[in-house]
């Protein structure tokens, strides 16, 4: 009994000293990893890539939200016509009927004209919500570009750890493969100024950003223009 | 009262809202328009044939819209042309870019049918 405990309490021992020993080697492994990436600069590229993510994700609400707000608008401007358009229908079904039976109703004469009177008002509300359906389709171009805006950062982070394996990749045919596709990532880079160009405010309230069609007014009037 | 058979080119990248705002022209009674999809073909289509009025984005590929106003602003024959910016660019400094450049008006995307008639009144007053 006395020498299982024993025994028990060596290999113990051996686990701890094993642990100890595979900390101390985890602990050099980082420390070289971390030295080698400052050495080749890869920190900032890391910390580039991972600043790149909430600004990611303002662009990805923005999109979901302006995606849900023209769907909103386009229905509620559907839901708007259809009894506009029902009406029509059904006012126009009943004054034909009336007119195959009841054609010497003097009533019917007052009912076809008030009919026709209303008619264009309703037409004019159909064209609006018609023409509200169009102008919800602007959140198209307005998505596209914050995803165009999306697709370059996401290029640039898979540019940079495309760059950190082929630094890393003993092998020269693997070198080759990632080399190509670094090369196939710089030919899609377009060549608009997105310096200057900021693309739609995927946050509101930020300094410097016009909010509204009366504050670019407002400044542009300021400017004497 | 502004002459509704005027030549209108309309340029940006996205088909989607060349369609919109060609629509809303025809809405307000201009039907005679054109299209571009970029500053350079805008250019070309500018020096074929005349116009009356350019509205045109900003953020587009190979010649972006300032560039394209800054080069009808250069050009002997195009530099009265009237040219409105519609853009989702609502920086303080691109609006000022823009008017310094020469722009006669800017609307900011997403706008409002209303904004576009405005802007156009204007332009013509």
């Amino acid at each position: 009994m006395r020498t299982d405990m024993a025994s028990m309490g060596q290999g113990v021992a051996a686990v701890m000293g094993a642990n100890d020993d595979v900390i101390h080697r985890i602990g050099n492994l980082i420390r070289m990893l971390r030295d080698s990436m400052r050495a080749l600069g890869l920190d900032k590229e890391v910390e580039k890539a991972a600043q790149a993510i909430p600004d990611a994700r303002d662009r990805l609400t923005y999109i979901a939200s302006m995606t849900e707000q023209a769907a909103e608008r386009s229905l509620n401007a559907i839901d708007r016509a259809q009894p506009i358009q029902n009406d029509i229908s059904a006012r126009a079904t009943m004054l034909a009927q009336r007119y195959q039976t009841e054609r010497d109703d003097p009533q019917l004469m007052a009912d076809v004209e008030s009919f026709l009177n209303d008619l264009p008002k309703m037409v004019d509300s159909t064209n609006r919500e018609l023409l509200e359906i169009m102008m919800a389709q602007d959140f198209q171009d307005l998505t596209g570009q914050v995803i165009k805006k999306m697709m370059d950062v996401i290029r640039g982070v898979e540019f940079q750890l495309l760059q950190v394996v082929l630094d890393n990749v003993p092998q020269e045919a693997a070198r080759e493969d990632y080399q190509r596709r670094i090369d196939e990532l710089k030919q899609m880079e377009d060549s608009r100024r997105e310096s200057f160009l900021h693309g739609p405010q995927v946050r509101s309230g930020e300094a410097d950003v016009m909010d509204s069609q009366s504050q670019v007014d407002d400044l542009l009037a300021e400017l004497g223009f | 009262m502004t002459d509704k058979n005027l030549r209108i080119l309309v340029v940006d990248d996205f088909p989607t809202m060349r369609r919109i705002i060609r629509s809303l022209l025809r809405e307000l009674g201009f039907s005679n328009v054109e299209e571009a999809e970029d500053g350079g073909d805008a250019l070309t289509k500018l020096k074929q044939s005349p116009f009356e009025l350019v509205i045109s984005d900003w953020n587009m590929p190979n010649v972006d819209g300032l560039e394209m106003l800054q080069q009808i602003r250069a050009t002997e024959e195009l530099k009265k042309l009237p040219v409105l910016m519609v853009t989702a660019e609502a920086k303080k400094e691109n609006i000022i870019a823009a008017a310094k450049a020469g722009a006669s008006g800017y609307v900011v995307k997403p706008f409002t049918a209303a904004t576009l008639e405005e802007k156009l009144n204007k332009i013509f007053a």
